[in-house]
């Protein structure tokens, strides 16, 4: 299904758009959980024994699964079918963006004056990973249409398609699940000024405003079209949050003048320098006692060869270079590089609060990593995902 | 901008075509062909939800549009499963 936005810019789409789109989505339902678990079966019956059979072991690592599937029947058809689907997402939204550039803008300058912010820096270098490659297949990456509504209609719209209906009614299952989570098994924490990094269009943003409605809460992105899509759609819901135009590895903000630094899917977009730097820089900005958080894709460390090959697919066919490295990297480590102590780290998954509901997410906040990582929903946009993330306090 | 290749750093290069597309088929018609076919179900797709909506209109029952792209779907790819 394909979800409907929640707010004024969503499509005025023709029933042969909102026919595309509901296809697209049925296609990768199908790809995503049947082709998926047919792909799993012929790796089981078929490229494992072979890779057995030539190595004298199991395949022992993502690489190792890849290495066995390359060339299957059932890697050939699911890999082909996702790559074209993938395409038929961005192709599905985009005749209505171009056709409804006028009415978006009119739109945003109706809730101009809705509290909130948005800070361009045209003088920013655009990092190369956010502008010179089509990011998931995405044609013209974050940066198409510059600084217009373009990228972050086409990226909402997408997502809408995309999702599944798996990441919420508002696309924002991941930071209302992720909010939740914490501010349940961190009853006392109270922030004051929340920073997310890597936003896009703030869809993972809006729900740390609404857990902490008191805080103050910034959004940056290097990218500057999703962040005035994104400041014009958080306005439009009442969500008072204030888009900055900036890098992650190099935060224009006072050292200790944050509480929060949290991202979602962002690290796996970053060069292995950037994100250490990333890292170091969320350090410096939090004040003692200040929580990193991130939610991402769990690392290889804790997955079998074949689930860590299943979500590193995307790096080697879906136009995200930086994919597999963030992954083989270990969340514990990119913390305490930066300096958060050891004994602060903590990781968890938790249950989609739009599958399992407020209570699951609860009962996962009680117990420490309740569900474990290497499951099959974990990270993977399938039917009962989960999602995983990590953080840990300055002293 | 889509020229620009920033790969993976253990991608071997056989894995794309000379364009820099990912293949998958030894024999890289088979690549676009998924996707032709691909793009025929989806426009018979369009067509089956326009008649869908004519004859709602026409009897006044309506059938889930969901529900009926699912069937599709699993009936028009259902030789792929199990490869």
């Amino acid at each position: 299904m394909t979800v409907e936005l929640q707010h004024p810019m969503k499509p005025d789409a023709t029933p042969e758009e909102i026919a595309r789109g509901r296809f697209t989505s049925g296609i990768r339902s199908l790809i995503l959980n049947d082709l998926a678990a047919d792909m799993r079966a012929a790796y089981d019956r078929r490229a494992a024994p072979a890779f057995k059979k030539e190595h004298d072991r199991e395949p022992e690592t993502s690489r190792e699964a890849h290495q066995a599937l390359r060339g299957d029947p059932a890697f050939n058809i699911y890999s082909a079918m996702r790559v074209q689907a993938q395409k038929m997402v961005w192709a599905s939204v985009a005749d209505s963006v171009e056709r409804e550039a006028d009415r978006l803008s009119h739109e945003a300058r109706k809730a101009a004056d809705a509290p909130g912010s948005l800070t361009l820096e045209p003088g920013l270098d655009v990092p190369k990973n956010v502008h010179a490659i089509d990011v998931h297949l995405m044609p013209g990456s974050y940066t198409r249409g510059a600084d217009s509504l373009e990228a972050g209609a086409v990226y909402d719209r997408g997502l809408a398609v995309f999702s599944m209906g798996l990441m919420g009614a508002n696309l924002d299952d991941i930071g209302l699940s992720m909010s939740q989570y914490i501010k349940q098994r961190f009853p006392d924490f109270a922030p004051s000024r929340i920073l997310d990094t890597g936003c896009t269009i703030g869809h993972n943003t809006l729900p740390w405003k609404q857990a902490y409605p008191d805080a103050e809460v910034i959004a940056i992105d290097a990218a500057p079209g999703p962040l005035a899509y994104g400041s014009a759609r958080a306005k439009m819901q009442g969500q008072e949050v204030h888009f900055q135009q900036m890098c992650a590895d190099d935060l224009g903000f006072e050292d200790e003048s944050f509480d929060v630094v949290w991202s979602s899917m962002f690290l796996h977009e970053l060069s292995k320098k950037q994100r250490a730097k990333a890292f170091e820089e969320a350090y410096r900005v939090l004040k003692p006692g200040g929580l990193v958080i991130h939610m991402e894709l769990p690392p290889n460390e804790q997955m079998g060869a074949f689930d860590g090959f299943y979500l590193d697919w995307d790096s080697y066919y879906n136009n995200e270079p930086y994919y597999k490295g963030y992954r083989d990297e270990v969340p514990a480590d990119l913390c305490k590089k930066a300096g958060f102590g050891e004994d602060t780290f903590f990781e968890f998954v938790v249950p989609s609060i739009g599958i399992y509901g407020e209570e699951a997410v609860a009962e996962a906040a009680k117990g420490d990593r309740a569900e474990g990582v290497g499951q099959e929903t974990t990270g993977r946009l399938a039917e009962g995902v989960m999602w995983y993330g990590y953080g840990a306090f300055k002293k | 901008m889509s020229g620009e290749k920033l790969r993976p750093e253990d991608a071997p290069p056989s894995l794309y075509d000379d364009q820099g597309n990912a293949r998958f088929f030894a024999d890289p018609a088979m690549d676009r062909f998924v996707a032709v076919v691909m793009n025929l179900a989806q426009e018979v797709w369009v067509q089956e939800e326009r008649l869908l909506a004519l004859e709602a209109e026409k009897t006044g029952k309506s059938a889930d549009p969901e529900a009926k792209v699912k069937e599709f779907i699993d009936r028009v790819f259902a030789p792929i499963r199990e490869a």
